[in-house]
């Protein structure tokens, strides 16, 4: 990736609608590194398969969708999950299985994606886990915790192992009030060291404190993306 | 508002010939358009129905290749696969253990002993091991290893997978750019392909000895239990301990493989109520393909 290359970059994409209920309109959005793009969406589903575009998971009939230099459509499956494995990403449904305990569902894309340590990988989670709020690492299974428990273990899973971009999907509504502040602290800090964020929110309240940090703000609609004025 | 929707096929089919064709030969070309045309609906029709019933075999046949090619390559074997193996393995041979040991009972009891009544009765006891090694051994045992192994754990992945994909949590892997294929399917295959060996030489050496045991008691056999043994291997072919362990090896690995891949394509107008009978189905289907196979060759 070159030096001054943008992280996230989605050019006229438009995506199939068959596969995704997305309008078929060209879709632009261009991430730096470092950089907090903020986008408004009422609709959860929306956002979700907006998230899925920018991960390259809906063919495009049109366009180009590049992360970290590299086009989506021309890599091989392998490649594409490597690559997946770089962004931590928050998601609001299907994202727990009930087959593992929480501690490995928050582990399990580090543990697959890396050669990390075990030992290594557990204490980083139980750092991230003491940063929002849990004594430990959940072992229970995730459907026995609650929503707030499992907005911050999502928080935790999302920010494991340094990611190159963060796709937070609205959290807000589950996420206690006292996680609030470690959340944009963990963010600013990943933002520091070049992480890219696609921040899905519903209200402006979910990130009204964060506002002097954002770089750009859009609004998906049903038409489109729309660039809106950052205040 | 005008009318967009598309023409008939029989239309659509005589306007195409009729376009390719020369002028002067327009007239026959519409009449076989028009024949052609009449019978697309029910080619199509059939060839939908053939792509359909074809469809999990070809399926099957892609996913058996897949496997065994991204088993051999050691990146395949990541953490979370191998975890994945051994929960599996656990549930398999833990979980269809008891039912394995109750079921050879049964069988023992059945088979042997009425194999060594009958043997001696007709003045054929020397041949009570042959009998024993072809009907028990290598022709009962597989089917109902595969049958409890497919009850017993089958269902399971298959259920499990299923609500997996219906829940979109399947969909949540790959965001994180976890391959369902080789973080479920491969895992779980290999974990049945050991189960299916392991509990099937539990049910061939319980099912021997419960029948000795019921068979000695009741004055059938009077030998010991070492001479019954040996007169059983003594019985056996070389082929037999190739043949024996690889049907027990490809009844695991088709179970297996066959709930995966059953879980893993759902749609999402499917329940529980289509997918346990389809699971059952096929399960039961691959059990006896895989056994009918052997027994044609050998």
């Amino acid at each position: 990736m070159a030096a001054n290359a943008p992280l996230l970059e989605l050019r006229d994409a438009v995506p199939s609608f068959e596969e995704s209920g997305l309008m078929p309109a060209p879709y632009n959005l261009r991430i730096m590194p470092g950089e907090c793009a903020v986008i408004d969406c009422r609709d959860f589903e929306r956002a979700a398969m907006f998230a899925d575009l920018c991960t390259g998971m809906i063919p495009l009939t049109q366009g180009s969708i590049r992360f970290m230099g590299l086009d989506w459509s021309t890599l091989y499956d392998r490649q594409l999950n490597a690559l997946r494995g770089r962004i931590g990403r928050i998601s609001r449904h299907g994202s727990w299985l009930s087959l593992f305990g929480t501690h490995l569902n928050i582990m399990l894309p580090h543990l697959y994606h890396t050669t990390d340590p075990f030992d290594h990988v557990v204490r980083r989670a139980t750092e991230l886990g003491h940063t929002f709020g849990f004594p430990g690492l959940p072992v229970t299974a995730p459907d026995r915790l609650s929503g707030a428990d499992l907005a911050r273990a999502a928080c935790v899973r999302a920010f494991m192992g340094r990611p190159d971009l963060l796709i937070l999907e609205d959290i807000s509504d589950m996420l206690p009030e006292e996680t609030v502040l470690p959340f944009f602290e963990t963010m600013t800090a990943a933002r520091d060291r070049g992480c890219g964020v696609l921040w899905f929110v519903r209200s402006s309240a979910a990130w009204h404190e964060y506002r002097k940090a954002v770089n750009i703000h859009m609004r998906l609609l049903d038409e489109g993306l729309f660039s809106l004025r950052v205040v | 508002m005008t009318d967009t929707s598309p023409p008939p096929p029989e239309q659509q089919a005589s306007g195409m010939l009729a376009q390719m064709g020369p002028p002067e030969d327009s007239k026959d070309t519409g009449r076989v358009a028009t024949l052609i045309g009449r019978f697309a609906p029910w080619l199509a029709a059939i060839g939908r129905l053939t792509r359909h019933q074809v469809r999990f075999t070809l399926l099957l046949i892609g996913a058996g290749w897949g496997t065994l090619r991204e088993s051999l390559r050691p990146n395949s074997w990541r953490r979370p696969v191998i975890y994945e193996f051994r929960a599996t393995l656990r549930q398999v041979i833990g979980g269809g253990f008891l039912s394995i040991v109750v079921t050879a009972t049964l069988a023992g009891l059945m088979v042997v002993s009425q194999a060594a009544y009958w043997l001696g009765y007709a003045g054929m006891a020397q041949m009570t091991g042959s009998i024993l090694v072809s009907v028990l051994v290598r022709e009962i045992a597989p089917i109902l290893v595969g049958i409890i192994l497919m009850g017993r754990s089958g269902m399971l992945s298959l259920t499990e997978i299923g609500m997996m994909v219906l829940g979109g949590e399947v969909r949540g892997l790959q965001a994180r750019g976890i391959d369902p294929f080789l973080a479920l399917v491969m895992p779980r295959t290999f974990a049945f392909t050991v189960g299916g060996f392991t509990l099937g030489m539990i049910f061939a050496v319980v099912s021997l000895l419960m029948g000795f045991v019921v068979a000695h008691a009741s004055g059938a056999i009077t030998s010991s239990v070492w001479t019954f043994f040996f007169n059983v291997l003594v019985a056996m072919t070389t082929w037999d301990y190739l043949i024996i362990p690889l049907k027990f090896v490809l009844v695991g690995f088709f179970v297996g493989l066959g709930a995966c891949i059953s879980g893993l394509t759902v749609s999402s107008n499917d329940t529980m109520a289509t997918i346990m009978p389809r699971g059952f189905a096929r399960g039961i289907m691959l059990v006896l393909v895989v056994n009918i196979l052997f027994m044609l060759d050998f």
